[in-house]
């Protein structure tokens, strides 16, 4: 909401400086997001009286003129011929800035000293709203009035502020000049003045000129109307317009400015119909009828539905109620008579127009926020003032009023609830004064308060909106901090999966590995980029309202943004990439979403310039650091990586997750030049086989026998298949691969595999002919799964 | 040859003698069973009986002498041998560069120390979901449809009723309706408005903190917001309440730190102020509690919110929350400890 100071001063005697001003109206609430001075880039400019004027001696189209600056003559000289002695014009002296960014020095021109140069509106950045004149160009004549060596700004109006401030979504009531008057005088201690709404009435009976009929009564909570005969469609006088100017309006008639007059000052969004552009003279508030068109006065056609509230005539739409008029029925230089309507409109219906037609105005920005019927009256009645202040025409006898009156509420309250939320007790006297500083009238009567709410502040309903209001005005700086001494003892802490997360980053930190963070949605291009196919975009949870399409799905894998990632350090030759990030896979059961989607956690981990053996080792260290299940790798399917070098990981049997190198394929779409090596773990599943409490094993009484054994296979077989025929059996502690070797001599698709084996019996030392029993089993099964054999020595 | 002469050749020997394993060697000549210093020794027999006594002294005498001399230099040469293997073993140690451990992220750091801190005043930390129903994120938190509170936060929408939630407030409801009070809790996580800039992002991070019991009042959020303040930003933090307005809290406050960078003076981080804008927070509105089905008049409760990245921006001087989210692994070394 901006609001110029000027306007403010008119309601409140403001007399402390704007810095002061303004820490006070934070104080209590009122955030100033922005102070504008007006007359900020226009300084050293002065009212001077031209004395003389005399023709340039050595140009024609130049006049030499000396001025009177208060109390001294200087020499001007100027190529505006339209001067004349005795005008008072505005002149920038010497190191003058203007509002054009021009900066004035002494000089000569055309040998002819020129101690500076007069200005026109433009320099002074104003215009014809602003000040009389100001809207033709050349040098400004100012008014008789005008002061002689005053400064330009106070003549202008520009020596003023604009406050920008901003009013919480409660304060409906402070989106006006008077509410946010209301608001400084309690800031500053000091009384609001009311609005003059005196005005005189004709002999016409408004209910002569005009019926209302009020058929959709439920969105429609009061519409007052009144009338004004005779009217004089005319420029309203500057005073009106510069205020408008200051709020960023233009004057276009006196009848429309004060609307727009009344809207700002007392938030009362106002409309003027030609009265003789209604049918029959009746007025009807009604929803629309499915299909009814209307063209508002932007001039465009809109088409409604039964949704929208628009006020008519008998025959048709007249204006699309609170948020334009139709331009069937404005204001016209032909206007004889006006009709002026006040009214309260539901804020949803407003807002839901005003959004599916995509047309908002001013006004409609106002009774979205809720405006209350208190100010239809009030607005009303000041309209019909101004019209009177500004001599438009007669105003009619009488006032049609349908609808609620807005009424002083009651609200009563324990006292101890004070304490009992801040902690501080106030004075009595204290909430006395600061209620009344608020217009609340407060009787206390032992612990029982009782509060008389003016209308205007629909957002006091109960105790703790008092105690809000009490603690603004006294002031936060009196809550002193206590660390809940009085409250009970509680246990915190995090869940055991908060800590399993804790424990995996920490442990990927010492891997050498980097936290990211990834938006949790992104598009279908990117998730085409991180696949050998198109992805199937109906599987996935769609924003209704995306930024862009690029941030519109929310993530299945968290790949997609982990390669781009990859893919924008690689441009940036960072090296040696070691990334990790814990994020969700949104899935949804069906689509579209009718319950909550699952929120699956999930690890993704990358790294380059490393290898297959490496990267495995710092995956399988981060499952085995949860769970102390089997682990078992199988080839993996999964499309994002390299079908050779990619592998699931199971854990007991459950799939917890893949790792591998990126497909070739995938990496190309990123530009990824390098190998490029990703896991993914579903992080809920792994917590599922965590581990339990750990118990103590007595180290081994008796000693182990170590058995190296040489085989023969083909090429395709896992060794891991190999020391699994090992490890299952009974007295088999550990089984480890030392060497794999390739030789022609072996054969074309044969490989050696070197292990080493070592037995244990926990209860006796071992005899030769239990590890050749045992081993003659593994063996003879390694012969018959995998056609493995002992190589001959 | 003679005792004269065995001493003579042994001494040479002895001197010559280079490592202990040649010393070794030396020790079994002269003084093993078949060793020069027997075999004079076996020679006793030949000489006549009066000279045997003294001659079996002067052999007896050579041995201990020799056997002194062994120990003399196998000392030594022990020593030589030592000191030689330090010297061929010695490393170049001048090195300094070493694996740098990888860092958390910037938001995971501040997350971390907040939790750490609210843990040990007796706070849980839970999380909840991020794709949140309309009545969680608005209706339960007293921003009923229509509101024009709603447009204090732009938000993502994925049916008519369920949505991206834009504020981890969303949680207060499901809190308090799981659990009754006494209840401290924060709940950190991933936020979301439609809004992007140098200082808006549309995935942001926040940090909700509620407690609901009897006997809460403003002082002991100003008190505990004080304590996390100090902790973030350093001992002499003030706090300061700003009125403001949530729904979902009576009174509510922006609350304002002194400026860690300039201390309070005023500088471009605080624009001059020498405050910065944290956080919002306030009583937990009674309609909440209601709600809820928590009695209003018996329990009332603070509850506050924090936007993490803010955080890290302001303690780390970070100047844009793009960089949080670009991931440039020269950005998120820098959080490496």
């Amino acid at each position: 909401m901006k609001v110029p100071l000027s306007w403010i001063k008119e309601y409140v005697d403001v007399t402390e400086d704007i810095q002061t001003l303004c820490d006070k109206m934070v104080g209590i609430g009122l955030e100033i997001e922005d102070v504008v001075y007006l007359g900020e880039k226009v300084t050293n400019v002065k009212v001077c009286r031209i004395v003389d004027i005399a023709q340039h001696p050595n140009a024609e189209r130049l006049l030499c003129c000396k001025v009177d600056i208060g109390g001294e003559i200087i020499p001007i000289v100027t190529n505006d011929h339209h001067v004349k002695v005795g005008d008072k014009v505005p002149v920038a002296l010497h190191n003058a800035d203007l509002a054009n960014g021009m900066h004035i020095t002494k000089g000569k021109m055309r040998g002819e000293e020129s101690w500076g140069m007069f200005c026109g509106a433009e320099e002074l950045g104003i215009n014809g709203d602003m000040y009389p004149g100001a809207d033709s160009d050349g040098v400004l004549i100012l008014q008789d009035g005008a002061t002689v060596g005053a400064d330009i700004r106070g003549e202008v109006g520009i020596d003023d502020y604009v406050l920008d401030v901003c009013v919480t979504a409660n304060r409906q009531d402070c989106n006006s000049v008077l509410g946010l008057a209301r608001e400084v005088a309690v800031a500053l201690g000091k009384t609001c003045k009311q609005p003059d709404i005196s005005y005189t009435e004709g002999t016409v009976e408004t209910t002569d000129l005009v019926s209302v009929d009020v058929v959709a009564d439920d969105i429609c909570r009061g519409y007052y109307m009144q009338g004004v005969t005779d009217v004089t469609v005319a420029k309203s006088p500057v005073w009106l317009t510069s205020r408008l100017a200051k709020v960023g309006l233009h004057g276009i008639n006196n009848l429309v400015d004060i609307t727009n007059y009344v809207l700002f000052e007392i938030g009362q969004p106002m409309h003027a119909f030609d009265y003789d552009d209604i049918d029959e003279h009746k007025i009807v508030v009604r929803r629309a009828t499915d299909g009814e068109k209307i063209v508002p006065l932007d001039g465009k056609e809109y088409t409604l539905c039964s949704d929208d509230l628009v006020i008519a005539d008998q025959h048709r739409a007249v204006g699309l109620a609170g948020i334009m008029g139709g331009a069937n029925s404005g204001i016209k230089d032909t206007t004889r008579c006006v009709l002026f309507e006040s009214a309260t409109f539901a804020r949803k219906n407003v807002r839901r127009t005003g959004h599916r037609l995509g047309l908002r105005s001013d006004s409609s920005a106002r009774f979205e926020k809720g405006i209350e019927t208190y100010t239809n009256n009030l607005g009303l009645s000041r309209a019909l003032h101004l019209i009177e202040q500004l001599g438009c025409g007669k105003i009619t006898k009488g006032r049609i009023s349908v609808g609620e009156v807005a009424s002083d509420r009651i609200v009563q309250f324990d006292k101890r609830r004070i304490a009992k939320l801040l902690g501080i007790v106030i004075p009595d006297e204290r909430i006395l004064s600061i209620l009344s500083s608020l217009n609340i009238a407060t009787e206390i009567d032992g612990n029982n308060v009782k509060c008389v709410i003016p209308p205007y502040r629909d957002d006091i309903q109960r105790d703790c909106d008092l105690v809000e209001e009490l603690i603004r005005v006294y002031g936060y700086d009196n809550i002193t901090g206590t660390l809940m001494e009085k409250s009970r003892i509680t246990t915190g802490g995090k869940t055991t999966e908060e800590k399993q997360i804790d424990d995996i980053k920490t442990l990927l930190c010492g891997l050498r590995y980097n936290e990211c963070v990834f938006y949790p949605f992104a598009g279908k291009a990117l998730f085409d980029k991180a696949s050998t196919k198109p992805v199937d975009e109906s599987v996935y949870i769609r924003v209704k309202n995306p930024i862009g399409e690029e941030l519109s799905l929310m993530n299945r894998e968290l790949a997609p943004n982990m390669l781009q990632c990859v893919a924008l350090n690689l441009s940036r030759n960072n090296s040696e990439l070691r990334l990790f990030e814990v994020g969700k896979a949104y899935l949804a059961d069906s689509l579209p979403l009718v319950d909550l989607p699952i929120e699956q956690k999930r690890l993704s981990v990358c790294a380059t310039e490393t290898d297959f053996d490496s990267f495995r080792k710092d995956i399988l260290q981060i499952v085995g650091s949860v769970t102390d299940g089997k682990i078992k790798l199988v080839r993996s399917s999964c499309d994002l990586l390299h079908t050779g070098i990619s592998a699931d990981i199971f854990v007991d049997g459950k799939n917890i997750g893949h790792f591998g190198k990126i497909h070739p394929q995938i990496a190309s779409n990123f530009d990824i030049d390098v190998d490029c090596w990703y896991a993914e773990l579903y992080l809920d599943e792994l917590f599922r086989l965590a581990r339990g409490d750990v118990r103590y094993q007595p180290f081994a009484k008796y000693p182990s026998v170590s058995r190296d054994f040489a085989f023969l296979c083909n090429e395709d077989v896992a060794v891991q298949d190999i020391l699994d025929e090992f490890t299952c059996l009974s007295l088999v502690e550990s089984a480890e691969l030392f060497d794999i070797y390739r030789d022609e001599k072996l054969g074309e698709g044969k490989k050696s595999v070197a292990i080493t084996v070592v037995f244990r019996d926990r209860n006796k030392t071992l005899q030769d002919s239990d590890i050749e029993k045992q081993c003659a089993k593994a063996l003879k099964s390694l012969r018959e799964k995998y056609n493995v054999v002992l190589r001959e020595q | 040859m003679t005792i004269a002469e065995i001493k003579t050749e042994f001494y040479n020997a002895i001197t010559n003698c280079k490592t202990v394993s040649e010393l070794q060697d030396l020790k079994v000549k002269y003084l093993g069973k078949t060793g020069e210093l027997t075999a004079v020794l076996k020679s006793i027999k030949d000489l006549p009986a009066e000279e045997r006594p003294s001659f079996g002294a002067k052999v007896n005498e050579l041995r201990k002498e020799m056997e002194s001399c062994f120990g003399q230099r196998a000392e030594l040469l022990k020593s030589e041998e030592m000191q030689r293997r330090l010297r061929e073993e010695k490393v170049d140690i001048s090195l300094t560069s070493y694996p740098r451990r990888g860092a958390l992220h910037p938001v995971t750091l501040v997350e971390r120390e907040i939790c750490d801190l609210m843990i040990a005043m007796g706070f849980e930390v839970l999380s909840g979901p991020e794709i949140e129903t309309d009545y969680y994120n608005f209706q339960a938190l007293n921003i009923p449809e229509d509101h024009p509170a709603r447009d204090m936060q732009d938000t993502f929408y994925v049916t008519d009723s369920i949505l991206l939630r834009t504020q981890t407030s969303a949680m207060q409801a499901r809190l308090m309706e799981r659990k009754n009070p006494p209840l401290k809790v924060v709940c950190p996580g991933k936020v979301y408005r439609s809004d992007s800039d140098a200082s808006h992002s549309p995935v942001f991070h926040q940090i909700e903190g509620l407690v609901v019991d009897k006997n809460i009042t403003l002082c002991d959020l100003k008190g505990t917001l004080e304590y996390l303040a100090s902790h973030l930003f350093g001992a002499n933090t003030k706090v300061r309440f700003r009125p403001s307005f949530f729904p979902f809290t009576e009174p509510s406050v922006e609350v304002d730190v002194t400026c860690s960078n300039c201390g309070g003076k005023g500088c471009s981080l605080c624009k001059g102020t020498g405050w910065i804008e944290l956080l919002g927070a306030g009583m937990v509105n009674p309609v909440v509690l209601e709600n809820c089905g928590i009695d209003s008049t018996k329990y009332n409760g603070y509850a506050f919110g924090i936007g993490m990245d803010r955080v890290a921006m302001i303690k780390y001087g970070i100047p844009d929350i793009r960089l949080f989210f670009e991931n440039d692994q020269r950005f998120l070394k820098q959080f490496s400890k």
